[in-house]
């Protein structure tokens, strides 16, 4: 039977239907409004969620269209499920919107199935246990905070530090050479940069449009421009087609998402929308819940695994701030991203004293590098120390052994920058991959004094020690 | 973002920095008054010295016999003792360092002789403790009041030796006061003494009642004393310059610092009242 109701009031995505005869569609079932019957300059067809029941046969919900020309009498049909995301293999190649509907204007994606995009989270004898580490070739990553395979990976930074370089530059070091399958979740970022990396993909054979065989990737965007009930969903909707591949086709996954923040930021205007009161620093009061529901999504099971990493904004660089500080959480490793950092012109701009991981543990990635990560660690700790005492009384009164902790942690400072594939075009260096064995060499040989002899600049913007070294030889050259 | 208590706790420990940084630098500008006028009054008598030796040389200068004191003797060079003055404590610079790298640049200069090394100053020592060199002696304590008793002890050890042919050379490595702001690290051969120019005028005309080997026998050990007392003096005072601008610059430093913690301070203040003051008004207009 279909359960069809009218428009009463819109207010922004938020629009009120009138049901009646006692029939409501249930809490997230997707509702059409349509404008049949109403003379209007576009035919409107936005597709609702129900979120609220608000007494009399009236429902509140949020559009994940735009609700421009919507009037009120315009008549409302309920689908009888939630919105759903076509999955399976055909969807590789193509860009979806949050429904799953085409945006590359390539023809309607044909698939056998579609998945709800409201699912249970794995329970918990499903999970998968292992701990096995995930190369990335970014020295910095790969030695203070190295990346879990089938984990959840965070990277934190404020506006212009370089969240979406890393991301890309993650995409081209991992997904290009990973054997399984990425979808690439655009949640309110630019849509110029949505645009951008499709079309990389498409340069570099990660994504045939034309042939679904032939790709590796799926991309579903709900960029700035959509309503908030888009960037609210458009999340779940990437993790519904990645869920697929780990559910259904046993595959190790990849999932990206760029932003996880605006997912947070359209549930907190979605919120403000449904009337609900404001908590801490105005965010939605069941922000944790929210969150939790997403992230709990994300993780590996025996069938398969999701490798999910998370670009995280973090407002105004307060990393107390409820949004990053409830994600932070559910991370298995979270990579920090800080604006001193860059200020000095270290790029990537990781923080190596926050960034954690999970995995940085003697049992999993081996002893050698736990204890060069630590004592890199130590190194940067005691330079950070001294800083106080340097900016007051000056190097000079720094004991020998100080005054070489310095020399050296400046060394180490610079040699975790590198070069990015994707930054090319900008650095005018090519990139590099770095493996990890010689990551940890680097690093112990500089922490050990073997190459105080070489001057700092030599460590900046390098890939491997050897090229440090060979650099160190024209510059003493020039 | 750091909490109010931790910036606190960071502001007041600055403060103390800056309130010790200052203290010293006024503790040095007082002693620096003395020490620089000590300087200064000793330097004339060293003048002086200077050229009556330089005159008595000319004046007997057909004669062989005066050429013949141990102190002018020239030997090839094999072994070196060099006099280190340093500070006796830090915070002073690179009153220290400086030394200290003019040190090592002199044995750097010197890989086939032998040197020994006598330290003054409690920064010397600690420098050379752990180096495995040959010390002759060590003294502390000896700049705060410089005596010219420990002049004398440290030089005549030093002519003692060059006598006994035990070393070759002997050097002394100081920082020389040239003004508050500026301290020169000044190295000097002390042994064999190098003849001072005849003076244009001053001694030119006198007689010398007795023969002038027997005046250079006591004028010559008289300057290598006057050179060490004078370099003393000339440490301490350099010391206590050096210092000075140090701690002045700290306490300008120390200012900068607490200056930007402050503002930090007030802001991560600000941001917590106004972040209240939202949530307590938005609360209230949500229950309207």
């Amino acid at each position: 039977m279909r359960i069809v109701g009218k428009v009463i009031q819109v207010a922004g995505p938020a629009v009120d239907v009138q049901f009646s005869g006692g029939h409501l569609p249930k809490i997230y079932n997707a509702v059409i409004v349509s404008s049949e019957g109403f003379d209007v300059p576009e035919p409107i067809d936005v597709t609702c969620e129900v979120q609220q029941y608000l007494g009399e046969g009236r429902v509140r919900t949020i559009a994940m269209q735009p609700t421009d020309g919507m009037v009120r009498g315009m008549h409302v049909e309920d689908t009888g499920e939630a919105i759903s995301m076509p999955v399976g293999p055909q969807v590789l190649g193509r860009v979806m919107n949050v429904l799953g509907n085409p945006v590359d204007q390539r023809g309607p994606v044909e698939t056998e199935r579609r998945f709800p995009i409201h699912r249970n989270a794995p329970s918990l004898e499903d999970q998968s246990t292992e701990s096995e580490i995930l190369e990335t070739g970014i020295k910095v990553i790969d030695l203070i905070e190295p990346y879990l395979k089938g984990g959840k990976i965070g990277l934190f930074g404020g506006a212009g530090v370089g969240k979406t370089v890393i991301i890309m530059e993650l995409i081209n070091n991992i997904a290009l050479q990973h054997g399984g399958v990425s979808v690439f979740a655009g949640v309110g970022e630019r849509t110029r940069e949505g645009n951008d990396l499709w079309l990389e993909m498409q340069e570099s054979g990660v994504v045939n449009p034309d042939d679904y065989t032939k790709s590796k990737a799926a991309l579903i965007y709900g960029q700035m421009t959509e309503p908030p009930g888009a960037r609210l969903r458009v999340g779940l909707s990437g993790l519904t087609v990645a869920e697929y591949f780990r559910d259904v086709e046993g595959q190790d996954t990849l999932l990206f998402i760029d932003n996880i923040f605006r997912f947070t930021q359209a549930g907190s205007e979605v919120s403000a929308l449904l009337a609900r009161m404001p908590s801490a620093v105005g965010y939605q009061p069941n922000l944790a819940s929210e969150m939790g529901q997403l992230e709990e999504r994300i993780t590996s099971t025996k069938k398969g695994s999701i490798t999910s990493v998370q670009a995280i904004y973090v407002p105004a660089d307060d990393y107390t701030d409820p949004a990053p500080a409830t994600t932070f959480t559910h991370l298995d490793a979270t990579t920090n991203l800080s604006r001193e950092i860059a200020s000095l012109g270290i790029y990537p701009a990781v923080d190596p004293l926050t960034s954690t991981s999970r995995i940085l543990d003697p049992h999993v990635v081996g002893d050698e590098h736990y204890e060069v990560a630590q004592s890199v660690k130590r190194v940067l700790q005691r330079n950070k120390e001294l800083q106080d005492i340097i900016a007051i009384l000056g190097v000079e009164e720094l004991s020998d052994e100080d005054k070489l902790i310095v020399a050296r942690a400046r060394k180490i400072q610079r040699f975790l920058s590198q070069p990015f594939f994707v930054a090319e075009q900008f650095t005018g260096t090519k990139g590099r991959y770095v493996k990890l064995a010689d990551t940890i060499r680097g690093f112990r040989e500089i922490v050990d004094g073997k190459h105080d002899d070489l001057p700092e600049q030599a460590f900046y913007m390098v890939g491997t020690l050897e090229e440090a070294q060979e650099r160190a030889r024209e510059l003493a050259a020039a | 973002m750091p909490s109010l208590i931790d910036l606190r706790r960071r502001i007041r420990s600055v403060q103390n920095t800056e309130q010790i940084t200052k203290a010293m630098k006024m503790v040095s500008a007082a002693k620096l008054r003395r020490a620089q006028q000590a300087v200064v009054h000793a330097r004339p008598y060293a003048t002086l010295l200077e050229s009556m030796i330089g005159s008595v040389l000319a004046h007997g200068g057909e004669d062989a016999a005066i050429g013949s004191n141990p102190l002018l003797d020239q030997r090839e060079c094999r072994s070196v003792r060099l006099l280190v003055l340093a500070g006796e404590k830090g915070l002073c610079g690179s009153f220290n360092s400086n030394v200290f790298k003019a040190a090592v640049q002199f044995a750097d200069d010197r890989p086939n002789q032998s040197i020994e090394y006598e330290l003054l100053g409690r920064k010397a020592i600690d420098f050379y403790s752990k180096r495995g060199q040959q010390i002759t002696g060590s003294w502390e304590h000896v700049f705060a009041h410089v005596e010219y008793a420990t002049a004398e002890v440290v030089a005549s050890n030093a002519m003692q030796g060059f006598r006994h042919g035990e070393v070759d050379e002997v050097w002394i490595l100081y920082n020389r006061f040239e003004n508050v702001l500026k301290q020169d690290t000044t190295l000097e051969k002390l042994l064999p003494i190098a003849p001072p120019q005849a003076p244009d005028r001053g001694f030119g005309g006198y007689e010398y009642e007795q023969p002038p080997e027997q005046l250079l026998g006591t004028l010559l050990p008289k300057r290598v004393v006057t050179r060490v007392h004078l370099a003393m003096l000339d440490s301490a005072a350099a010391e206590h310059a050096a210092r000075m601008t140090a701690m002045d610059s700290a306490t300008r430093n120390a200012g900068e610092v607490l200056e930007k913690l402050r503002l930090h301070l007030n802001r991560v203040r600000q941001a917590s009242i106004t972040t209240e003051i939202i949530e307590i008004v938005s609360g209230a207009t949500a229950l309207e």
